[in-house]
C-alpha cells in the first residue's frame, strides 16, 4: 500500500486554508522524481520527439530545418542498401523471437531438473552475457575465418570439409553467421525464465506426478502456461535487441558482402558518419521505431490471444 | 518437454559452444602470429605474454580502460541515485503515481540506437561531443529504465511497518529516506548497479559515434582498430580482446550471484 500524503488544501470555499506541511511533502515528492524524469526526458523522450519531427526535414545540424515532406522516406525505399538492412533487421527480430527465446526457454526447462552442478553450469552459461558483444563479435569473426577459424577446422577434423566455406564472405551465409553467437548465448534468457519457473508451487508437480504425468506433460501443461508472460517479456527484449543489433555485423562482416548482412543500426551509422546524411539516418530511425511498435503490439496481442484463461 | 539425455545434451552443447571459443581465444592470444597460422588449434608452444606487452606499448589501452571506467561508473552513480529517489517518491500516494512510473520505464524496450542522430547533433552544438561527460550522461539516460526497475523492486519490498514505525517516531519525509529506505535498499542498489555498469561498459554504438579520439574513446571503440589498421596482427587483437574482457569477467566471478539476480530483473529477492 502506498503512503498517504495529506491533501494540500484543508477547507474549500472563499478562504481556503492551505496545509503547508502537506504542500512541502508534495513538493518533496516532485523533487525526488525530478532526476529520473529529467534523464528520461533529456535522453529518451526528447530525442524521440526530435527524431520524428526532424525526419521530414532536410536539416543537417545547422540552420533552420526546412520541411520537405516524406522525401527522406521515399528516398530510403529507393536505396537498395536500406531495403536490405530493413529485411535483415526483421530477420534478426524474428530469429530472436522464434529461435533465441525458445532455446533460452528450453535451457531453463532443462536446468530446472538438473540438481548436481547447477550453479557451475549456470555461471558458465551466463558468462558470455557479461562479455561485450564487441569482444564476442571479434571472437566469432575469427571462428568463422576460412583458414584458421575454429569452425572450418572442426568440420575438416570431423571429415566434413565439404561443408567448410568462407561463412562471412558468402552472401548466402553471412547474415545467419552473424546471428550465431546471439542465438547460442542464452544465459540471460535462461535466468529470466528460470526465475519465473522458481515461483511455481512445488505441489503442482507433485500432484501431476501422482497422476502419472510424464516430464514432457508437466513441462507442457504446468510450466509453460504459467511462464507465458515471462517468455513474452524475453521475446520483447529480443525484439528490442534485434532492432538495435550493431556489434555483430559491424565487426564480423561490416554489413557485407554487398549489404547481405547489414542492419538498421549499421545503416544509420553509415548514413551519419560515412555519408553525413542526417535526413536519411533520422528517417531510417523512425522506420526502426515504427517497426518496434508493430512488433511489440504483435507480442502483446499474441500473449492475450494465447491466454488459457481467456 | 525433454527427457534426461536430451536435457543433458542441450546443456552440454551450450556449455561447449561457450567455453571452447573462449579457451581458443585465450590460447591464441599467447601464440606468435606464425604459430597461429601454422597450427591454429594446438596448444601454444611457449607461454609468453609478449602479445599483451605489445598491446600495452602500441595501444593506449589504459586510457581506453580509464575512459570506460569513468563513463560506466559515472552513469551507474547517476542512475542509482535517481532510481532510489524516484522509487521512494513512488511509495507515496499521489494522483499521477502510475503515469509517472510508466514514463520512467517507458524506454526499457525502446530501440535506443534510433535516437542517435538528434543526440549527436545536439552534443556537437553544446560541446558534449567527444567528451566523457557526454557519454556518461547518455548512458545515464539509456540505462536508467532498467536500473530503476530493479531498484524499485527492492524498495517496494521494504516492509511497510518499518517505514511506518519511523514516521510515528517523528521522522520526516527526507529522514525516512536517508535513515530507513536508502540503507535498506543497498543490496538492491548494488545488484542494479552491477548490471547497469556491465551494460554501460559493453556499449559500443553510442561510444563509437559520440567520440573522436583516445581522450574519450572507450575500450569497445579501441577494439575496432584491430579490424582496420591492425588486421594483419591477429594475436595482438586477441590479446586486446582478452584485456577488454577482464574487468567485467572479474566482476562476474566475484559477484556472480548478484549478476544472476540482476538478470531476473528484480523478480527474485
Amino acid at each position: 500500500m502506498l503512503i498517504e500524503i495529506p491533501r494540500a488544501r484543508l477547507r474549500e470555499g472563499p478562504a481556503p486554508r492551505i496545509d503547508w506541511k502537506a504542500v512541502r511533502q508534495r513538493l518533496a515528492v516532485a523533487l525526488y522524481l525530478f532526476p529520473g524524469l529529467a534523464l528520461v526526458m533529456l535522453f529518451l523522450v526528447g530525442p524521440l520527439i526530435f527524431v520524428v519531427a526532424l525526419s521530414t526535414t532536410n536539416w543537417i545540424g545547422i540552420g533552420v530545418p526546412k520541411e520537405i515532406g516524406l522525401a527522406n522516406f521515399t528516398d530510403l525505399f529507393r536505396d537498395q542498401s536500406f531495403v536490405k538492412s530493413l529485411i535483415n533487421t526483421i530477420a534478426w527480430t524474428l530469429v530472436g523471437a522464434f529461435i533465441q527465446a525458445p532455446l533460452s526457454t528450453l535451457a531453463a526447462l532443462a536446468m530446472m531438473r538438473i540438481k548436481r552442478g547447477a550453479k557451475v553450469i549456470r555461471t558458465i552459461l551466463v558468462l558470455p552475457n557479461v562479455i561485450a558483444a564487441t569482444a564476442l563479435a571479434l571472437l566469432w569473426y575469427f571462428i568463422f575465418n576460412p583458414t584458421l577459424g575454429l569452425l572450418n577446422g572442426t568440420l575438416s577434423s570431423l571429415g566434413l570439409s565439404k561443408l567448410a566455406r568462407p561463412w562471412l564472405e558468402d552472401p548466402q551465409t553471412a547474415l545467419w553467421a552473424t546471428m550465431v553467437p546471439f542465438c547460442l548465448y542464452v544465459g540471460f534468457g535462461m535466468i529470466l525464465i528460470s526465475s519465473a519457473i522458481s515461483t511455481i508451487p512445488h505441489e503442482y508437480y507433485e500432484s501431476a506426478e501422482l497422476d502419472g504425468a510424464t516430464i514432457r506433460q508437466q513441462d507442457w501443461h504446468i510450466t509453460l502456461p504459467l511462464i507465458r508472460p515471462t517468455v513474452a517479456l524475453l521475446v520483447l527484449f529480443n525484439v528490442s535487441y534485434g532492432l538495435r543489433t550493431f556489434e555483430y555485423p559491424f565487426f564480423m562482416t561490416g554489413g557485407g558482402p554487398a549489404n547481405a548482412s547489414s542492419t538498421m543500426s549499421l545503416y544509420i551509422y553509415n548514413q551519419m558518419i560515412v555519408g553525413l546524411r542526417f535526413g536519411a539516418s533520422m528517417a531510417a530511425s523512425v522506420v526502426t521505431l515504427l517497426l518496434g511498435a508493430v512488433f511489440m503490439a504483435a507480442v502483446f496481442f499474441a500473449l492475450r490471444r494465447s491466454d488459457p484463461l481467456r | 518437454m525433454i527427457g534426461k539425455s536430451l536435457r543433458w545434451g542441450l546443456i552440454v552443447f551450450l556449455m561447449v559452444v561457450t567455453v571452447v571459443p573462449l579457451l581458443w581465444l585465450l590460447m591464441s592470444s599467447i601464440k606468435t602470429e606464425q604459430e597461429l597460422f601454422n597450427s591454429p588449434f594446438s596448444l601454444p608452444r611457449s607461454w609468453s605474454l609478449a602479445n599483451y606487452f605489445a598491446v600495452i606499448s602500441d595501444q593506449p589501452i589504459f586510457l581506453y580502460l580509464r575512459n570506460s571506467i569513468i563513463a560506466s561508473l559515472g552513469a551507474t552513480t547517476v542512475i542509482l541515485a535517481a532510481s532510489l529517489l524516484a522509487s521512494y517518491a513512488l511509495l507515496h500516494q499521489f494522483r499521477l503515481n502510475k503515469t509517472v512510473f510508466l514514463v520512467l520505464i517507458f524506454g526499457i524496450l525502446l530501440p535506443t540506437n534510433a535516437l542517435i542522430t538528434p543526440i549527436f547533433l545536439a552534443f556537437i552544438k553544446i560541446g558534449l561531443y567527444n567528451s566523457l561527460l557526454g557519454l556518461g550522461l547518455v548512458y545515464s539516460g539509456m540505462f536508467f529504465p532498467i536500473g530503476f526497475l530493479v531498484v524499485k523492486g527492492y524498495v517496494d519490498s521494504i516492509p511497510r511497518e518499518i517505514i511506518d514505525a519511523g514516521r510515528s517516531d517523528g521522522a520526516g519525509f527526507h529522514q525516512v529516506f536517508r535513515h530507513i529506505v536508502a540503507p535498506l535498499s543497498v543490496p538492491g542498489a548494488a545488484t542494479a548497479g552491477i548490471f547497469v555498469m556491465i551494460s554501460a561498459w559493453n556499449e559500443l554504438f553510442y561510444a563509437l559515434i559520440l567520440t573522436q579520439d583516445s581522450s574519450s574513446q572507450t575500450v569497445q571503440v579501441g577494439m575496432r582498430y584491430f579490424l582496420t589498421t591492425y588486421n594483419a596482427d591477429y594475436p595482438l587483437a586477441f590479446a586486446f580482446t582478452v584485456m577488454s574482457m577482464i574487468p567485467t569477467i572479474l566482476v562476474f566471478v566475484i559477484l556472480s550471484d548478484r549478476v544472476v539476480q540482476a538478470m531476473t530483473l528484480g523478480s527474485l529477492k
